[in-house]
């Protein structure tokens, strides 16, 4: 009877778990939002259509929802998070700070909101991030040259920035034309940091603090140090995106119309859609998800892969990566990707070569220094995926038989050897036999 | 009391991009836009396709053919089915209103007949309003069909008395739970029943109703900025309840419900207005429940028997001093129809900071051609800033204002901008002790400066200069850095301060040497003089100045690190190829073979002597056995110097030993035998 509930059980879960996360099928299916206000999804519902109309679903929750949980039975019962609630101080249910990074922390993606009434929770978990918000819980990104014009808003707190990182596998390929508008906080990087990049950072001319009040200290962040938009790429390839702005992602930035100050073409729509979406494929792993199958090495001329190799052989060594690209695994192409033959450093360090549909290819000659070696490709490209690969291989010496016999220097050797035997010989016969 | 304060924030956040503070809208094509994207006509059910084609009826945006045939079939089976449920029936009615299907009063009458069966058995609000809201539209659409209620007054009990004593209603006699939205709904009910009656309602009935109205608004709640609204406490579980729903319902009711009964409600014109407010305040919502409610709510004000709110619309609210541009106020009702004649007034003007307002009361001029009420001059008090303006509205004709809702006075935001005057800009290096010029530089903000100056730890950088409005009165902009670069992309930010309209900022190099980390080399100097006011606001490289700071103590703090730039730190690395361990260096192959020919020379000269010598081989055995010994001796050491040979050649250490022992043992057995033989025959030649 309780094998039959299981069955059944089972069954009913299946088409839930085979819809999940794996690495066969890296995107993202199960996305929980967390909203400060359910009406969010009406003055967002330009950017939630979009995540619906590529195949996600959505579970709207509010932030202090009692029910709320990531887990149930030590299973995640979502892919990625959304947190849309900026001003939420704690969050309902079993979630909160460490349950959130845990939730990173088993490669899971995550999206925060912020604006100016970010609470110490959102602030926390952006620091987890290496992401510091202004610590001036008023201040607001100002910039007085690149303002979005406006014949209502004054202030210049609504930016117009088009300064992005220059990365198609994060952006797209296609150029984002209009900028972005943007209105909230800004935060800086911290820089010991080496897993979270600027997206869109603030001009030269932008700072932060209250439009309200006058100034009386210099603000602590100025200049291309803001970053308006950033991401990470944990080592995991949890990818997390941090915005200072919830209203970058609302419909009325969405569809309005920009024209950033000192220059004269306006733009019909902002470059906000564009920009949120296809940076929303990068962080649920729609692009720039890579995997690498079918390593291969072995010797020039033979097809077997050796379980050893000797100093100076030549050898040839190949690998296919793949792109995930939202539905397919597509052939990846690119001319940097490096093998390394390795012990304890980087003996051989070569470029390999590719055919265009995926497979790379090195041929190199072993170093003459024995050891067990590894074949290691460390793959970090801006964007994508890391790809850690390593094989050990042993390295042997020649054996006593595989060296060299017949040397010309040494004739005069084995010469002066074999005339003493002949002679030996000779002499023999004479010796016994001479009368 | 997380949705409220979210729905505030999200009022703020929304209203603060395009709608500042408290400038509101009417409804503009972009709704229509919208409108058109969200409405899809995918959900077939007959109340999502009735608030599309209501929402896009008052939009004036049409519907398309295809959608009204396939909506009218559905329609017409609908109403047909005798097992219809009533809120089918209900909605099918209303998308009959507005596609007009056909429809026989044969089915009118059926459908009526049917309801008027069901009123008198109705227990809850939902039924009530389904029936009567029915039945309200078979009187609108034919009037063959006799669709008065005869026990009006039994009805109108039965619904009032769900209320409660704080103005909400509830959904039925055994749920005590009561809400706005509930309200709403009742109120259109009543006036539904009212305008149903076949002989008047009891005046008392009606005015206990108008004292609910009355306590409801009571409850009403307001934002900062002038919107009102009624808040929902009883939330459902989907979610779709909110103030918006709950504030529209009761807009809706109360207009039905006041048009019925063509009494005067006497309510406040602000908290109508408000209304407004709040309805124009959400923007452009983005899913078809929301929007539907805002459209619904507005076109219901629209034209209304209460009060009509009118909105004052700012075209601009960010006006430039220097290029005189003009205010232009426009006055409209709620869905951006003309006002009837009015004036409007410019009352005070506030400067922001200050609390003190100066007083003005000036008409401003009205351009009958366009609507637009215009501002031709600032008045005179009014240089560059931030400033609140009040306007407020006078009605001309005085039967007008039992019509309209002005909303009173209007507080509007207003940044005047201008081009500042800039001069007298220098910078100087100065020495300390003294404060005598060292060196001055004049800069020039209108083109690229490339100052170039050198200064030590003993002396001052002073940078100067004036900043002035175009009315000649000082301006301190909130945004006066001098940023200070060194060459490893270290800044340092200053504030320019001010006095009156001079600023200027002195750096004494001796207080900075620790900020700057005993770092020496070239500054880049940059000034940012920015406002959100000043039109011409900049960011100019001044040039820069080499510093010669000392030589820093054992403990003093190292610059913090910079962060790395990402593009370098993802590129591949250089290549590194094995240097191989080069071979031995060898002499030349002639010289080796020429070596070997030499060392074979003695084998010759060893050979040449024992001819010379003339050896013989006389004592060889003669007889047969020794003989055969004696080869096969000397066949065994040619064997044995052979195997030297192949082991040279071809085989290895084992073979060879393996071989050689065979033929040692051999060896020594014929060699014996050979030895023995010799020395017997030399013994006996002794011996003989």
């Amino acid at each position: 009877m309780a094998n039959l509930s299981i069955y059944i059980v089972t069954l009913l879960l299946f088409p839930i778990l085979i819809a999940s996360f794996s690495p066969e099928n890296p995107t993202d299916r199960r996305i929980l939002v967390l909203l400060d206000d359910l009406s969010l999804r009406s003055s967002h519902s330009i950017f939630f259509n979009s995540l619906q109309s590529r195949g996600f679903h959505l579970d709207f929750k509010l932030a202090d929802d009692p029910t709320l949980s990531l887990q149930r039975y030590g299973q995640y019962s979502y892919d990625a998070l959304i947190l849309f609630s900026p001003s939420a101080e704690r969050f309902g249910g079993s979630l909160d700070l460490a349950a959130i990074l845990d939730f990173a922390d088993s490669g899971h993606d995550v999206i925060v909101a912020a604006d100016e009434n970010a609470s110490d929770l959102i602030r926390n978990i952006a620091a987890e991030c290496g992401v510091d918000f202004d610590e001036d819980s008023s201040a607001v990104v100002i910039d007085h040259i690149s303002y979005a014009v406006s014949e209502t808003e004054g202030d210049h707190t609504l930016i117009a920035s088009d300064d992005f990182i220059k990365s198609d596998v994060i952006l797209g390929s296609a150029k984002i034309e209009a900028p972005v508008l943007f209105k909230g906080i800004g935060h800086s990087l911290n820089p010991a940091n080496s897993l979270v990049l600027k997206v869109l950072s603030g001009s030269s001319s932008a700072y932060s603090a209250n439009p309200k009040l006058k100034l009386s200290n210099p603000p602590a962040l100025t200049g291309s140090y803001i970053s308006l938009v950033s991401i990470v790429q944990a080592r995991n390839n949890a990818r997390i995106l941090i915005s200072g702005s919830l209203d970058l992602f609302s419909d009325k930035l969405f569809r309005s119309s920009v024209q950033k100050a000192g220059s004269s073409t306006r733009y019909g729509k902002s470059g906000n859609e564009q920009f949120v979406t296809e940076l929303s494929k990068w962080v649920f792993h729609e692009r720039g998800h890579l995997k690498a199958v079918n390593v291969k090495h072995n010797k020039v001329g033979q097809s077997e892969e050796p379980a050893m190799y000797r100093i100076n052989d030549e050898l040839e060594y190949s690998v296919e990566i793949y792109e995930w690209s939202g539905t397919s695994w597509e052939p990846y192409v690119a001319n940097d990707v490096q093998l390394q033959f390795y012990m304890m450093s980087p003996y051989v360090l070569k470029t390999m070569s590719t055919d265009l549909k995926g497979l790379y290819h090195v041929s190199i000659k072993v170093p003459d220094v024995y050891g067990v070696f590894q074949f290691k490709i460390e793959y970090q490209r801006l964007g994508y995926t890391s790809l850690s690969l390593s094989k050990q291989i042993p390295v042997r010496p020649f054996r006593h038989n595989e060296y060299e016999r017949f040397i010309t220097t040494a004739f005069p050797y084995y010469g002066a050897s074999f005339s003493t035997m002949a002679g030996f010989f000779i002499f023999s016969i004479v010796y016994l036999y001479n009368k | 009391m997380a949705t409220n304060l979210g729905f505030l924030i999200l009022i703020f956040s929304i209203s603060s991009i395009y709608v500042s503070a408290s400038v509101f809208y009417p409804i503009s094509d972009s709704h229509r836009s919208a409108a058109s994207e969200i409405f899809t006509f995918s959900d077939p059910s007959l109340e999502a396709t009735y608030e599309a084609l209501a929402t896009l009826e008052v939009l004036g945006v049409g519907a398309n053919s295809d959608v009204q045939t396939s909506t009218c079939k559905s329609v017409v089976d609908t109403l047909s089915l005798p097992t219809s449920n009533i809120k089918n029936l209900f909605f099918g009615l209303r998308v009959n209103r507005l596609l007009k299907c056909e429809l026989s009063d044969g089915h009118f009458m059926d459908i009526t007949a049917r309801i008027k069966d069901s009123v008198p058995g109705a227990n809850s609000l939902l039924d009530f309003y389904y029936s009567i809201g029915s039945l309200i539209d078979i009187k609108g659409q034919t009037s063959e069909v006799d669709v008065n209620l005869e026990n009006a007054d039994g009805i109108f009990r039965s619904i009032k008395a769900l209320s409660q004593s704080d103005g909400t209603w509830r959904y039925s006699s055994n749920n005590p739970e009561s809400s706005a939205y509930a309200a709403g709904l009742a109120l259109e009910t009543l006036g539904g029943v009212v305008s149903l009656a076949s002989s008047e309602i009891d005046e008392y009935l009606i005015n206990t109703v108008k004292n609910d109205i009355m306590k409801l608004f009571d409850s009403v709640e307001k934002y900062d900025d002038g919107a009102y609204y009624f808040d929902e406490k009883l939330l459902d579980a989907s979610g779709h309840h909110g103030p918006l729903s709950a504030s529209s319902s009761v807009v809706r009711g109360l207009t039905t419900f006041a048009k019925a009964t063509s009494t005067s409600l006497n309510l406040p014109g602000d908290k109508i207005s408000g209304l407004a407010k709040f309805f124009l305040g959400i923007g452009v919502p983005g899913n078809a429940k929301d929007l539907y409610y805002q459209i619904d709510a507005l076109a219901c004000l629209e034209s209304n028997s209460v009060l009509i709110p009118l909105i004052p619309s700012i075209q601009s609210t960010v006006i430039s001093h220097t290029s005189k541009d003009e205010l232009k106020v426009r006055v409209t009702t709620v869905l951006g129809s003309a006002a009837p004649l009015l004036s409007v007034k410019l009352m005070q003007v506030f400067s922001s900071g200050s609390k003190d307002a100066s007083i003005i009361d000036q008409e401003l001029k009205f351009d009958s051609e366009n609507g637009i009420h215009t501002l031709e001059a600032l008045p005179e008090s009014v240089d560059v800033g931030k400033f609140t303006f009040v306007f407020e509205i006078v009605l001309h004709d005085a039967e007008h204002k039992k019509i309209y809702a002005t909303g009173g006075r209007t507080k509007v935001p207003i940044f005047v901008t201008g081009v500042m005057k800039v001069d007298k800009a220098k910078i100087a290096v100065l020495d300390s002790d003294l404060g005598s010029v060292e060196t001055q530089k004049k800069l020039s903000f209108e083109e690229e400066n490339s100052v170039s100056l050198s200064a030590n730890h003993l002396q001052k950088l002073r940078v100067s200069f004036q900043l002035s409005t175009p009315l000649g009165n000082a301006f301190n902009p909130h945004q006066a850095f001098l940023k200070l670069t060194h060459e490893t992309k270290v800044e340092h930010i200053f504030m320019v301060g001010s006095s009156g309209k001079q600023f200027t900022v002195v750096l004494d190099f001796l207080g900075l040497v620790e900020k700057f980390f005993y770092l020496s080399g070239k500054y880049e100097i940059q000034l940012t003089v920015g406002d959100a006011v000043m039109e011409n606001s900049f960011m100019q490289a001044l040039g820069h100045v080499e510093l010669d700071l000392p030589e820093p103590p054992e403990k003093a703090t190292r610059s913090p690190p910079q962060s790395v730039d990402p593009y370098l730190r993802y590129g591949p690395k250089d290549e590194i190829s094995h240097i191989f361990r080069t071979p031995e260096k060898l002499p030349r192959q002639e010289l080796s073979l020429a070596f070997s020919c030499l060392i074979l020379l003695p084998f010759i000269g060893f050979l040449v002597g024992l001819l010379w010598l003339g050896v013989n081989l006389k004592s060889f055995p003669t007889s047969t056995v020794p003989a055969t010994f004696a080869i096969l001796f000397h066949v065994g050491i040619g064997a044995v110097l052979f195997l030297y040979a192949l082991f040279w050649i071809k085989l290895d250490l084992f073979t060879t030993l393996k071989a050689l022992g065979f033929l040692g043992i051999f060896l020594m057995f014929v060699g014996h035998r050979t030895l023995s033989h010799i020395a017997s025959t030399s013994a006996k030649l002794k011996s003989a």
